[in-house]
């Protein structure tokens, strides 16, 4: 991980750490229930958070994956730490939807690889 | 190795029975007799958006109170995946039971719902429904089944985004843009049905072609979208004074013709006189102003006129609603053969 000369994590840094987490959660998860579904869950878990973290908006969604290119734009102004709440807020409404479908099924193979890297996500920005 | 060979060929052969079905039933019944080879399920479920109709399929010991609780789960996992919340209410249920399991393995009568997996049906990003795998089991699904689920449930959304399409082309070929009611095309179909119901069954069949008055002059006098308007307001009334079994149609223009299944001559005249003296009676709104308009019409009946053909039994309809024009307008005409008349049958 990197750090800008002010010791704070940029805006950038933060959205290439998410950015390489929903990639893993979509090639995990498509894998499961395919493309054309997760693409439905992503865009209406941003719907719902699209409120509270507009930027979230701008991510673009198909059954191709997820591109963060919108994103980047939109977060010139934001602050680091508002985007990781962002994301987390997201990866976790993700967590629900996953839960409310499949119970623990997607969950349970979701867990072991993916939300360690949340966690330490977690702890490095918020220890800045 | 072999278990998975096994399973892909049950797949492969869902995918087929659930792609060549052509009504929702049929999918859930094609779905429902290859699954068990699948899954270890209590019930499985599709619902679709479209008519708040909700098929299960499940095992013949399922008790009435596990049934709730799918279907309060499935309406409530779609509601989250929706724009709108559904009431378990509003959802027509239909239940197909299906013995699944050896009579050892029976549900108990207080089973309650342990387990699920629940995918939306989705096309183009548009949710039609949701379809589910149930169990009185804990943990009785894991990764491969929701794999499969998942392979099941895009055929279904495409087999049902079909149906969908379908069903709009059908809606088009038998309706009329403007008024909303039956297009002749439907009519002729409709009347050939009803035609031959009456002339093997031996059951009375009237026709009642009807003819607004004087329309042009509406046309001419506030132009051509206001003269839609009339024939939208009469469409509406013609609408709600014929009986359900009655097939009301656009014959054109301002011709619209009436096919009463099962109806004598006393009873076609009755049905047609309460419309005339309806729009009669109606004030309708013409351009800003109010107007009152009346129709022509005329009856022709089988067994009574002796026609041979539904062909006959429109050509002496037709020919009674012209007397009636040539009679003063605003009359319920009866063939008579020569000319008709315009009085009650006795």
């Amino acid at each position: 991980m990197k750090e800008d000369k002010g010791g704070k994590w940029s805006s950038d840094l933060v959205l290439d750490l998410y950015s390489n987490l929903l990639a893993e959660i979509w090639e995990l998860v498509s894998a499961l229930i395919g493309e054309a579904i997760l693409a439905f869950l992503f865009t209406l878990a941003i719907q719902k958070l699209g409120e509270k973290y507009p930027f979230l908006a701008s991510m673009n969604v198909s059954e191709d994956g997820i591109k963060l290119d919108g994103v980047r734009e939109d977060c010139r102004a934001v602050a680091p730490i508002e985007i990781h709440r962002g994301f987390q807020s997201l990866i976790n409404q993700l967590s629900h939807l996953f839960s409310a479908l499949a119970e623990g099924v997607i969950n349970k193979e979701l867990f072991p690889k993916v939300f360690p890297k949340v966690k330490e996500a977690d702890r490095i920005i918020s220890q800045k | 190795m072999r278990l998975i060979f096994k399973n892909l060929n049950v797949l492969r052969s869902t995918i087929n029975a659930i792609s060549t079905s052509i009504e929702i039933k049929e999918i859930v019944e094609s779905a429902g007799t290859n699954l068990p080879n699948l899954f270890d399920f209590s019930s499985f479920g599709v619902f679709w958006k479209e008519d708040l109709l909700l098929f299960l399929y499940q095992e013949e010991s399922c008790p009435p109170s596990f049934t709730h609780e799918v279907v309060k789960n499935m309406v409530k996992v779609f509601s989250m995946l929706g724009d709108e919340s559904v009431s378990a209410e509003r959802v027509t249920l239909q239940v197909e039971k299906r013995k699944l399991r050896p009579k050892q393995m029976m549900m108990d009568s207080e089973a309650s719902l342990k387990s699920h997996l629940t995918l939306p049906l989705t096309v183009e990003g548009e949710i039609l429904g949701c379809i589910s795998l149930n169990s009185d089991q804990p943990n009785a699904f894991d990764a491969q089944d929701l794999q499969f689920l998942s392979v099941i449930g895009y055929q279904m959304a495409a087999t049902l985004k079909h149906f969908q399409r379908f069903s709009s082309i059908k809606n088009i070929a038998i309706y009329d843009t403007l008024t909303g009611l039956h297009n002749r095309r439907y009519f002729e179909e409709r009347l050939a049905v009803d035609a031959q119901k009456a002339f093997y069954g031996g059951t009375p069949l009237s026709l009642v072609m009807v003819d607004i008055d004087l329309f042009k002059k509406v046309n001419d006098t506030f132009g051509h979208t206001e003269g839609d308007q009339v024939l939208c307001q009469i469409s509406s009334l013609l609408k709600s004074s014929v009986r359900k079994k009655d097939t009301l149609a656009r014959y054109g223009g301002e011709e619209f013709i009436l096919i009463l299944p099962e109806a004598g001559l006393e009873e076609s005249f009755i049905i047609a006189e309460r419309i005339r003296r309806l729009v009669e009676s109606t004030p309708l709104e013409v351009g800003g102003a109010q107007v009152n308009l009346t129709l022509s019409m005329g009856i022709s009946n089988f067994p009574s006129h002796r026609a041979k053909s539904k062909e006959e039994l429109v050509k002496m309809a037709d020919q009674a609603l012209y007397e009636a024009k040539r009679g003063g307008r605003n009359k319920v005409c009866i063939f008579t053969g020569k000319s008709s008349q315009w009085t009650v049958p006795t």
